[in-house]
């Protein structure tokens, strides 16, 4: 038996003048490139899930692209976030008109099962872990079910971890791989569609398992660059100490997302320097406190909002350089929030910064409370939910504000010599942290 | 600025980037391009030319930044400045 897992990789802005921007603008290319050429974790480990005797094919859908006849498979599983949906929901139609039984997964198909039903024989809802050997299992038999549900708990348990197949990703071009430590964050911020949907909980990996994983991911290419594919890494500091004492003699470059709390712990950020973290991608949101107001349960981010550019500074002088991402659409942000974020940026010597609109993912708290204050633009967006195409009227400001706002901001942050002045602002963070030893 | 032939020059280079890569490199090739051939991420490129900029007691242009890739463009560049005088930051 041979089962295909097609990735649906890749990020695509709609609005015409955005992507036209993005295709001049280098913070925002590199960062898209960055998206895109992430392997897909969760159907690797649905391929370490599989039974042994099966072989397992891993395509990216480029490679599918790339080819007017479908690759024969026994089974094919399209695992898709939601920008990318429709096209997964083609492919698995094509697919299924062939013969060939489709089955479904992932964030988006967990979140609106039964859209995601029409186009499949079988969906898999939440993580893979509890129901895909089973699934395998029922279709070789030939009585495969129409919905299977995954685990939400213990998923990093014994009996259910499994180590993703990366051997499957051999020979590929790669600038990253990623590993993923964690499941879940206990902030619960209103707009986040990760992995927070499909968990229950908080769950983290054995650090044990988190370094077997690094290991086996590094064989598989030369000079890998890892990203830590988790939704906020370090925020069980004892745990995040214990990863990364046992990272440090791996001799990793890498990155990951966590908050701004890893400030507060000297011992955390001399670790994550000298394990090789090059930089932390950290969800600021906003600015200033108001547009904070309310973003998660425990208004954390709020309250943390007037540390940020001590903190930034902080993290930064260890060598760790912050990509601040900020959300621009808040509620309570007006007009007056595109030059603060600029001046936010300069003024903090942030050395990136990733700038998204508020996107309602389906499924999601965010999508819910706009769809119930009529404020979604069109019942049903999924290709534009890329975090730079506007789906919601915003509560402060009008639609062309947020959208012209937007461009304007791209080009004040993305353009060559606040590239260069970024640039130049960490080289002489580096310089002044360098040993004397260093010094002529 | 710290004055140094090209030959020591050379050798410091390698050496700074040998930290970096935490390996030795003595017979790396001076055209290799650091980032896409041997692997030195984007962040390690601008530690190494932090690096650079101390030791050899200059300071690169930073429009010049972004092109520097291989040891030779970085030699290129100090002698360069060296031979102009500018750009210093530290004199010998």
């Amino acid at each position: 038996m041979k089962i295909g897992l097609i990735a649906m990789s890749g990020v695509r802005v709609r609005t015409r003048e955005l992507a036209e921007l993005g295709v001049t603008l280098p913070g925002f290319v590199n960062r898209g490139k960055v998206i895109a050429s992430l392997p897909s974790l969760g159907l690797l480990t649905v391929a370490a899930l599989t039974p042994p005797d099966v072989e397992v094919v891993y395509r990216e859908i480029d490679e599918v692209r790339a080819s007017d006849a479908l690759e024969s498979f026994d089974l094919v599983g399209i695992s898709s976030f939601t920008a990318q949906i429709d096209e997964a929901y083609a492919l698995a139609d094509r697919y299924r008109a062939a013969g060939t039984p489709v089955v479904l997964g992932g964030l988006h198909v967990s979140l609106m099962p039964d859209e995601a039903a029409a186009h499949a024989d079988a969906i898999v809802l939440n993580g893979a872990e509890g129901a895909w050997p089973r699934l395998v299992e029922d279709f070789r038999d030939g009585r495969m079910l129409p919905r299977y549900v995954g685990l939400k708990a213990g998923v990093f348990d014994a009996p259910n971890y499994v180590q993703p197949r990366f051997d499957l990703l051999r020979g590929r071009p790669y600038n990253r791989l990623t590993v993923q430590t964690s499941r879940g964050c206990p902030l619960n911020c209103e707009f986040c569609a990760a992995s927070i949907r499909i968990t229950s909980g908080f769950q983290q990996k054995p650090v044990e398992w988190v370094v077997s994983e690094l290991k086996a991911a590094r064989g598989v290419t030369e000079h890998p660059f890892f990203e830590l594919a988790d939704d906020n890494t370090f925020i069980n500091k004892r745990w995040g100490k214990e990863l990364l004492r046992a990272m440090t003699p791996l001799g990793l470059s890498w990155f990951t997302e966590t908050d701004i709390s890893v400030a507060d712990d000297d011992e955390l950020l001399g670790l994550l320097a000298e394990s090789g973290c090059r930089q932390i991608l950290v969800g600021l949101e906003s600015p200033t406190e108001d547009g904070l107001s309310g973003m998660d349960p425990h208004d954390w981010k709020r309250r943390r909002c007037g540390q940020y550019l001590k903190a930034i500074e902080k993290i930064q002088a260890k060598g760790i350089t912050v990509n601040g991402c900020f959300i621009l659409g808040l509620d309570s942000q007006t007009p007056d929030v595109f030059p603060q974020v600029r001046d936010f940026i300069r003024q903090s010597g942030l050395l990136e910064a990733q700038l998204t609109v508020l996107t309602p993912f389906p499924g999601t708290p965010l999508y819910h409370r706009l769809k119930s204050e009529g404020r979604l633009l069109s019942a049903r967006y999924w290709d534009r939910c890329t975090l730079f195409d506007v789906n919601f009227r915003p509560r402060s400001m009008s639609v062309d504000e947020l959208e012209g706002g937007l461009r304007w901001l791209f080009s004040e942050v993305y353009n060559e010599s606040e590239f260069i002045r970024r640039q130049r602002h960490y080289m002489e963070l580096v310089k002044a942290r360098m040993p004397a030893a260093e010094k002529p | 600025m710290t004055t140094m032939d090209s030959k020591t020059m050379e050798r410091v280079l390698r050496q700074l980037l040998a930290d970096r890569l935490r390996q030795e490199v003595p017979a790396l090739d001076l055209d290799t391009d650091l980032v896409r051939e041997l692997g030195l991420d984007s962040l390690a490129r601008l530690q190494l030319l932090a690096a650079v900029e101390v030791r050899c007691g200059v300071r690169i242009p930073d429009r010049q930044l972004a092109g520097l890739h291989t040891l030779r463009q970085v030699i290129s560049v100090i002698e360069g400045l060296k031979a102009d005088g500018g750009h210093s930051n530290k004199e010998s």
